[in-house]
């Protein structure tokens, strides 16, 4: 495939990201924080070292409500199941959730703020308010309504969430192409005799992306807060699927005699956010000269 | 006032076109795509003529732009189905249970306001010191906490195991009756004001000091970053240089200067996040028994009572976007560079 002329992705090298990072502490806290998130996220079926329990296939009601030991770090549930075990699986589900939210929204976001911004008129606006329509829909109503008629399950979870999500990076999108369409590459684009499809796709939509892939990385730690919210209320993902949100409304009847049930998943989920946060944080700052000239940052 | 009528119109005009595509939306969700609805709003014990009734409400004999008529049309008359868990029509406990939220979120929220200026303009002048970095570490730990999971640890640890905060419900009951307190807004601290019952006042503060807190973490993180970092932006700028070099005081640059420009824009940030707010007080009245509409959603969710959802959800989608409009309006009005 050739590449798309005027591309700037390819110009930022990584190695120079990597010595920002190391001169700012919490923004590589971060930074390690999501990296192990996605490592344990991708091996943490082969890493459980009680995978039934894990699962919620196996459970000993002999075990139930031990708190926190060197032998259940994270204690035992009602069930007599490690938490540990599970809260490590739950990491699993929380990227895949993320990373499908995320990746669905911006697949829609993008398209419709490039079409809608390089267009304009009267097409634009139709897609500009179509966005706002579905901007202002709760999530919880759809994720309600598609477990009613899908039923619950991971798709359903990143469908409701997608479908409330997409608008942002749409309106991010519609304006940064508005600035972009009339570039001087782009009228030189139109001048040599371009079709309208080529323009918008191999010129601006490569130098359209950067604003919302940041947008996209800020909100990682948000898309997984969400989804634990709606597992939380019962309409996201189903038992016996250990998702955070899940683990801490199963602890919920039980807290006041065994916390830990709720607190571990809870603090599991925190950490993952704030790590999402600090290293949003870092690639805004990063990518933003303005920002970085002054110096400083965390 | 830089808001031309002409935009006004335009704007009521496209709220109106939002709502209608929020109901065509709701619509074709509960009513078009699953195979017979009818079983979703009767009820999962409905017997067979409550069945057939709920057909006949729903007009689903009918072809289906006649079924949007209907449904557009009771919903403008008001009629917005019967719960099943209250018996009560929707429209009426929405309305009820609206005071409880808004006292809890515009509380909220104002103190969020307040509070995350004030640390965003510290930060921002104490830029890349210690306060600084503790200020932004604290409102990045602040837009990343689980709102329902701190409603539980925070209700667990001070009003289950220290028992210094009383957790659950707007006031207690038994005081209310014994001082004759009576509600009539229903927004319970200006009535207890107005009544002079300070027993209740302070009752009623204390029950809302917890759900406040949880409900304030992410609008609070939210204010504080953008402050800081359209402060420290603010702060380069030429005209804050030529104030200092003309001799005013920096206390006086900061909040006379800086502070309108920074206001703006965080007052419209706040406005935006509204809807993850209402989310938030879905779980934050859940878990605190606090019976405001997130209370009254929440326990429609958990027993799966499809005409209050419905109706709690689109009346929620209603309200985020008036608010968006009013949010407009106010950022137009205390911005001057702003025109519509």
């Amino acid at each position: 495939m050739d590449r798309p002329q005027g591309e700037i992705l390819v110009t930022l090298p990584l190695h120079d990201f990597f010595k920002f990072l190391t001169r700012r502490s919490l923004y590589m806290a971060g930074f390690i924080i999501v990296i192990m998130f996605v490592v344990i996220g991708c091996i943490a079926p082969y890493i459980l070292t009680r995978p039934e329990e894990a699962w919620g296939t196996a459970y000993d009601l002999r075990k139930a409500f031990q708190p926190p030991s060197l032998d259940h770090p994270f204690g035992t549930d009602a069930y007599g199941r490690d938490m540990l075990n599970r809260v490590i699986l739950g990491s699993r589900y929380s990227l895949i959730i993320a990373i499908g939210v995320v990746g669905l929204s911006l697949v829609i976001g993008v398209v419709i703020g490039l079409v809608a911004g390089y267009l304009g008129g009267a097409i634009g606006t139709t897609l500009m308010r179509l966005a706002d329509m579905f901007l202002a829909y709760p999530p919880l109503l759809l994720a309600v309504a598609l477990a009613a008629i899908l039923g619950r399950g991971v798709l359903t979870t990143i469908i409701a969430l997608a479908v409330s999500w997409w608008p942002w990076y749409a309106r991010l999108m519609y304006v940064t192409v508005n600035s972009v369409k009339v570039a001087p590459y782009v009228e030189a684009a139109k001048a040599i005799g371009l079709g309208r499809a080529a323009i918008m796709f191999r010129h601006v939509l490569p130098n359209s992306l950067i604003p919302v892939l940041t947008q996209a990385m800020l909100d990682m730690g948000s898309a997984i807060l969400e989804a634990a919210a709606l597992s939380f209320l019962g309409v996201g993902v189903p038992p016996p699927i250990p998702e955070w949100g899940r683990l801490i409304s199963e602890g919920w009847v039980y807290i006041s005699k065994a916390y830990w049930i709720s607190f571990f998943p809870g603090l599991a989920l925190l950490i993952t956010a704030i790590g999402f946060n600090l290293f949003g944080d870092a690639v805004k700052e990063y990518l933003n000269p303005r920002l970085r000239n002054i110096g400083g940052g965390l | 006032m830089p808001i031309s009528r002409g935009y006004l119109v335009k704007r009521i005009v496209m709220l109106f076109l939002v709502v209608f595509g929020v109901l065509v939306i709701a619509f074709i969700i509960t009513r078009v795509i699953p195979a017979r609805p009818e079983l979703l709003w009767a009820g999962p014990h409905a017997k067979a003529e409550q069945i057939e009734r709920a057909r006949q409400d729903l007009h689903l004999d009918k072809p289906i732009y006649i079924q949007l008529y209907y449904y557009l049309a009771d919903f403008l008359r008001g009629n917005w189905g019967v719960s099943w868990r209250t018996r009560q029509p929707v429209l009426l406990d929405i309305i009820s249970c609206l005071p409880a939220t808004l006292e809890l979120t515009i509380t909220a929220f104002l103190l969020a306001f307040v509070i995350g200026v004030f640390l965003g303009l510290v930060a921002a002048v104490n830029y890349n010191k210690f306060i600084d970095k503790a200020i932004s570490l604290i409102s990045t730990v602040m837009a990343s906490t689980p709102v329902f999971w701190l409603a539980l640890i925070l209700q667990t640890v001070f009003g289950i195991w220290l028992q210094v905060l009383p957790a659950g419900m707007r006031v207690d009951l038994s005081l209310a009756i014994k001082t004759g307190f009576k509600p009539i807004t229903n927004f319970y601290l200006l009535d207890a004001l107005l009544q002079l019952n300070m027993p209740v006042f302070l009752d009623v503060v204390k029950r809302m000091v917890l759900p406040v807190i949880t409900l304030m973490m992410y609008p609070l993180g939210l204010t504080i970053r953008m402050t800081r970092s359209l402060a420290v932006e603010a702060l380069q700028e030429l005209y804050v240089k030529a104030l200092e070099v003309w001799g005013l005081p920096k206390k006086l640059v900061l909040y006379r200067y800086v502070l309108k420009n920074v206001i703006a824009p965080v007052i419209a940030s706040l406005g935006l996040s509204f809807g993850y707010t209402i989310t938030g007080a879905l779980m934050v009245e859940l878990v605190f028994v606090y019976p405001g509409i997130g209370y009254y959603i929440g326990m429609a969710l958990l027993s799966f009572d499809y005409p209050a959802i419905l109706g709690g959800i689109v009346f929620v989608a209603i309200i985020y976007s008036v608010a968006n409009l009013v949010v407009d309006i106010i950022h137009a009005w205390i911005d001057p560079r702003v025109r519509f």
